[in-house]
């Protein structure tokens, strides 16, 4: 499998600053996603830091599996999924602490949602409202939930999903780094499948554009950054209200190898085959 | 369009068009459809368009919703059908296309709070009941979770049974997958569920899957006790106490 990845931020169109953040550790494969709150510039400081910290304790537990981790482990996980969630802790305290010693930075938060593939394991962690997604079979399955009120009342059965997304109280959050000494993490793996197409965004895409929008402009564009361009270009072709961040990464077959060279001529085959019954249609 | 009638006495006394929004059905006049009655909850059922298909739901009333004389607790209605509330009934108007589904097309703005901002514990625990309160209709009260559940008609597969925990759920020959199938040219991914907020969703896989005998078009929220067929085997969707 080749896994090739991009990724765009964009101010929006209503928004002056960019409290949005990401990095993608090509070698690690590792793709982080923040999104920042706090008046001034103090988003942009979370979501910063969130990022950094995230990275750099993936990185040290690669170098050192030893390295210690942070928060509450969880049973059933592999050595991926427990870093990734240790490194989610770690951010939150870092960005609490921060905001403890610096009054003017009372109230600065950020989400976090970060994905790292070990060959076809896919970890990922996750606190907030921004979301990662998976395309597969065209169809977009959705693999966070959102930390928010309305969500949250979904949930409950207490709104439906349409009250919610028409709902007044879509950016009031229940969980976000920075706000409480420690976090719950949401952390879990899953298994990756040839073609499957990996999306994390933060919600200034999912308010703006639909879901099957999304998985329409995924399989249409082939090349990753390509793809979250155009994502972003929608968003703010529909209003651009908030910062809009979309990270895209493609699990294509890889291209040496006998095995896939036949593989890829049963599915020439395949093709050909479909083909030939659009032409009896016509 | 669709349309609901509101009968008392064989007069209509209210009549409203079902569209892309839940119309809901109760004795509070901030209902979409107010009934002014005792026997009336006060958020007592809603109508609403699920998958092209016209839903009623009771909304754990205390008199109950039936449908041609029939307690329900959910029902597909068909145009012509009889919804009792009380002493009210509602007659079923469901000729005319059903509206646009929720997911397509471009999404309304919607007003908000522009900031993003965070609820510590105890706020939280305050609007999520407040919000609760005034819904009437939470159905996962607490100390009563059920467990969504897998079981297996007919086919072969790895296990009889399959509790769906992930966020993801492959159906499928691969090795890779949760519920295996066994068997020769059976489909590597057959099929997949998704939990979402709102419930389990069904989607195609390399084949597409049948719900209660009616095969998907797209994702497809899956109800207690839905029968799914694909690749050879039968699955009964189940939410176990």
């Amino acid at each position: 499998m080749e896994i090739v990845s991009g990724g765009v931020s964009d101010v929006g169109r209503l928004r002056s600053n960019n409290e949005d953040c990401f990095r993608i550790v090509a070698p690690l494969q590792l793709f982080v996603l923040s999104d920042g709150m706090g008046g001034e510039a103090h988003g942009e400081v979370a979501s910063a830091m969130a990022v950094e910290t995230v990275t750099k304790h993936c990185l040290e537990g690669q170098e050192n599996h030893a390295a210690p981790l942070f928060g509450e482990p969880q049973a059933g996980l592999n050595d991926h999924t427990r870093r990734l969630a240790s490194a989610v802790h770690l951010a939150n305290k870092k960005i609490f602490d921060s905001a403890e010693g610096h009054p003017e930075q009372r109230g600065m938060g950020a989400t976090l949602t970060a994905a790292w593939i070990d060959g076809t394991k896919l970890s990922i962690a996750h606190v907030g409202d921004s979301r990662a997604y998976l395309v597969r079979s065209g169809t977009l399955q959705q693999l966070t939930s959102d930390h928010s009120l309305v969500a949250e009342q979904v949930r409950r059965g207490i709104i439906t999903a349409v009250e919610a997304e028409e709902s007044q109280m879509q950016s009031v959050l229940i969980r976000a780094l920075g706000a409480q000494a420690d976090v719950e993490v949401d952390a879990e793996e899953h298994t990756l499948f040839v073609r499957d197409i990996l999306i994390l965004c933060s919600d200034g895409l999912t308010r703006m554009v639909t879901e099957p929008e999304i998985a329409g402009a995924l399989q249409a564009e082939t090349n990753p950054t390509r793809a979250a361009e155009k994502l972003v270009a929608l968003a703010n072709e529909y209003g651009g209200a908030d910062n809009v961040t979309v990270i895209v990464v493609r699990l294509e077959p890889g291209s040496r190898g006998w095995f896939s060279w036949l593989r890829r001529g049963a599915r020439k085959n395949a093709a050909s085959n479909g083909s030939a019954g659009g032409k009896l249609d016509g | 369009m669709a349309k609901l009638s509101l009968m008392f006495q064989d007069k209509i006394v209210k009549e409203v068009p079902v569209g892309s929004r839940p119309i809901g059905i109760g004795r509070s006049p901030d209902n979409d459809l107010p009934v002014d009655n005792l026997a009336v909850s006060n958020y007592h059922a809603r109508v609403y368009f699920e998958g092209g298909r016209l839903v009623v739901e009771d909304l754990d009333s205390l008199n109950g919703t039936f449908v041609n004389d029939l307690r329900v607790e959910r029902a597909t209605l068909h145009d012509g059908d009889s919804i009792h509330i009380g002493k009210h009934r509602i007659k079923v108007d469901a000729t005319g296309d059903a509206p646009v589904p929720w997911d397509s097309g471009r999404k309304a703005a919607a007003p908000r709070i522009n900031e993003t901002m965070v609820l510590d514990t105890k706020e939280r625990r305050e609007m999520l009941q407040q919000a609760a309160a005034s819904g009437e209709r939470t159905q996962f009260a607490a100390g009563r979770m059920k467990v969504p559940t897998l079981i297996v008609l007919n086919g072969r597969t790895d296990q009889k049974e399959y509790m769906l925990t992930s966020k993801l759920t492959v159906i499928g020959k691969s090795a890779m997958a949760t519920v295996r199938l066994k068997g020769w040219f059976k489909p590597h991914m057959a099929a997949q569920i998704n939990q979402r907020d709102d419930g389990f969703y069904i989607g195609p896989g390399d084949k597409v899957p049948t719900v209660n005998g009616s095969p998907i078009q797209g994702p497809v929220r899956l109800k207690d006790g839905d029968v799914i067929e694909v690749g050879g085997v039968r699955l009964n969707f189940i939410f176990r106490e």
